[in-house]
């Protein structure tokens, strides 16, 4: 029978063991970040959510400085607008192949069911659900794409019908035609497709084709129920392309001499992603929120929205500051980091054991933190681990790491 | 699912009888000695000059010869003067036809049999009886319509169970109740022994038919 436990000890055990509350510093779209924002940030997801409830087509741009948790905020977003359909991609890593990327992004995130819904709304649309004698439905499949291809070609009629006739293919094929149902929504999905069984669905292409990926997202977005939200981290990514190339005299191939002197590769490059980004602005109902890390980045991106399309300027809304962490916050961060641990290893009881609310740290460890760091989220996290590290390395006794990190230097 | 919605639009046995022109999904049970059925998007009733039913679609069987085969027949525009001729025309509530449409629509089950031409699978009657349950058993055939006592079954597809009685899938049933009200609900499935219920007749409807 136990009749005392030094609560403090058995912690420090379970620490010990190797088990780091603070895990990582990088926050990234592909692992759920469960951890919700600081209160401090509460009124800020509270201006984004009125924006995106108010308005069903806009750029809002998020400025932040790194490390201020722009990435986490994009989790933070879809936690809660969890009735949207809210994506995230990244300009650092979507640079190649770019609709085809945000189309996998989108069907990953919108997930089957809800896919099958909205092609089949289009079917029903084209007319594949008209009752014979009021009961029967007879599907004449060839009627249905031509019924399709008129409502298309008269809305999208900047679009090569080429395009259209296979995205109509595709979603007639995958909702009416149920021998080559299994084929077609491997289409529909995204997957790469030989020739052969492309040629068995009258495809011309899968949706690797950027223009097949762009009008398939376009067509889901706009008749979707759900509202679509596109996060896209790191836009600045299109001004450092655009930036003039540095003049150092290191340089030993000029490209210049392939693409000509008038625009460099970088220039091409950015100049068709930004031809894209417009695109993506003509999908009705698709909210764009992008993340930058400077103001003068949007002035920039506005300045090159004034020289391509100025109507579009429009979209953009007055940016959002991402700011560092208030002294508070860092107690709030902390004491909620812990309490998930404590909730991951079983053992909730810890949140209320100790007299020191944030042991094994203290009040003044974590302020001095907060100074050394001036609040920037990630180099508290940082710091954080770094502590953590060296109770679980255990190599000096816990009140000589906490007393080496009461005088951290700014 | 039942639905209170149902506008009877006709009933013989209940004295009801709205004058008017109707739209919709709209089954009419005839009284004749085909038992037949029509199924029509639209009809009209005038106190005057009887129940017009205008690009409907008969179903029932009929005696050939020594033979009863069944028949469906697009009827291109019909006056019924004799009110005696039909026993009840409901219009399905939307609602109803919705989920009923949804049933239609998911084709999970490709490997249906789709019969071309109007085919009879069962028919009751004691000289010119049908019986081609046993012959597909195991098998699920698309289309069906039932005649069961004072009901009509309309499915997506039937299944011959392992004990050679039809299985209903994603059906509309059509029939009275024990007042004799007459009550329309959708049913996902629904298991019917020929040896306990009044099976009058089941067919399977012709998809070259349909699509005349």
């Amino acid at each position: 029978m136990i009749l005392f436990e030094n609560s403090e000890a058995r912690l420090l055990n379970i620490i010990r063991w190797g088990n780091n509350p603070f895990k990582k510093f990088v926050c990234t779209s592909e692992i759920k970040e469960e951890l919700n924002l600081v209160k401090s940030r509460d009124n800020f997801i509270k201006n984004i959510k009125s924006i995106v409830k108010q308005n069903k087509n806009f750029i809002l741009p998020i400025i932040g400085d790194v490390g201020v948790g722009r990435t986490h905020l994009y989790w933070a977003l879809k936690n809660n607008l969890y009735y949207y359909n809210s994506f995230y991609i990244s300009l650092e890593s979507v640079y190649k192949k770019f609709f085809y990327n945000i189309y996998s992004e989108f069907i990953e995130n919108l997930e089957i069911a809800p896919l099958k819904f909205v092609v089949n709304q289009l079917c029903e649309n084209w007319g594949a659900l008209e009752r014979k004698y009021g009961f029967f439905h007879v599907v004449d499949i060839e009627k249905v794409k031509q019924t399709a291809f008129k409502q298309l070609l008269t809305k999208y009629s900047e679009i090569d019908p080429e395009t259209l006739i296979d995205a109509i293919n595709g979603i007639t094929t995958h909702q009416l035609d149920p021998y080559k149902k299994i084929e077609a929504e491997r289409w529909l999905l995204g997957k790469l497709m030989d020739a052969k069984e492309l040629s068995t669905l009258n495809l011309s292409h899968d949706l690797h084709k950027g223009k097949n990926a762009y009008i398939l997202l376009r067509l889901l977005i706009e008749n979707s129920k759900l509202g679509t939200i596109l996060f896209i981290d790191d836009f600045e990514r299109i001004i450092k392309i655009m930036k003039p190339q540095d003049e150092t005299p290191e340089e030993v191939f000029d490209p210049s001499w392939l693409y000509g002197s008038e625009m460099s590769p970088n220039d091409i490059a950015s100049e068709k992603i930004f031809i894209k980004i417009i695109q993506l602005q003509k999908i009705d109902g698709l909210r764009i929120i992008i993340t930058l890390k400077s103001i003068e980045a949007l002035e920039q991106i506005k300045k090159k929205y004034q020289d391509m399309d100025p109507e579009l300027l429009s979209l953009i809304r007055e940016p959002l500051f991402l700011k560092n962490f208030s002294e508070d916050d860092i107690f709030e961060f902390y004491k909620n980091t812990m309490s998930t641990f404590y909730n991951s290893i079983e053992c909730n009881e810890f949140t209320l054991a100790f007299e020191n609310p944030y042991f094994p740290l203290n009040k003044l460890t974590l302020k001095n933190i907060f100074e050394h760091t001036q609040g920037n989220p990630r180099a508290i996290i940082k710091i954080l681990i770094k502590i953590f590290n060296e109770i679980i390395d255990d190599e000096e006794n816990l009140d000589v790491i906490i007393k080496k990190y009461e005088r951290l230097d700014n | 699912m039942s639905d209170s919605d149902n506008n009877i639009l006709f009933d013989s046995v209940k004295g009801i009888q709205l004058e008017g022109a109707f739209e919709g999904s709209i089954i009419t049970r005839c009284r004749d000695d085909n038992d037949s059925i029509i199924f029509s998007d639209n009809l009209k009733i005038s106190n005057s000059e009887g129940i017009f039913i205008a690009n409907g679609f008969r179903v029932g069987f009929e005696l050939n010869y020594n033979k009863k085969i069944a028949f469906s027949r697009k009827i291109e525009a019909q006056w019924y003067e004799d009110f005696e001729s039909i026993e009840y025309s409901i219009l399905i509530s939307e609602d109803i036809m919705q989920i009923y449409d949804e049933g239609q629509f998911s084709d999970a089950f490709p490997y249906t049999l789709n019969k071309l031409n109007t085919a009879a699978l069962y028919l009751d009657d004691y000289q010119y009886g049908i019986n081609h349950l046993e012959f597909f058993k195991e098998e699920m055939l698309r289309n069906p319509v039932a005649l069961v006592g004072n009901g009509v079954i309309v499915a997506d597809r039937v299944v011959i169970d392992e004990r050679i009685d039809p299985v209903f899938y994603d059906c509309l049933i059509v029939g009275r109740d024990e007042k004799d009200d007459l009550s329309v609900s959708f049913e996902p499935y629904m298991n019917v022994k020929i040896s306990l219920t009044d099976v009058k007749y089941i067919l399977i409807l012709g998809i070259e038919e349909l699509k005349l």
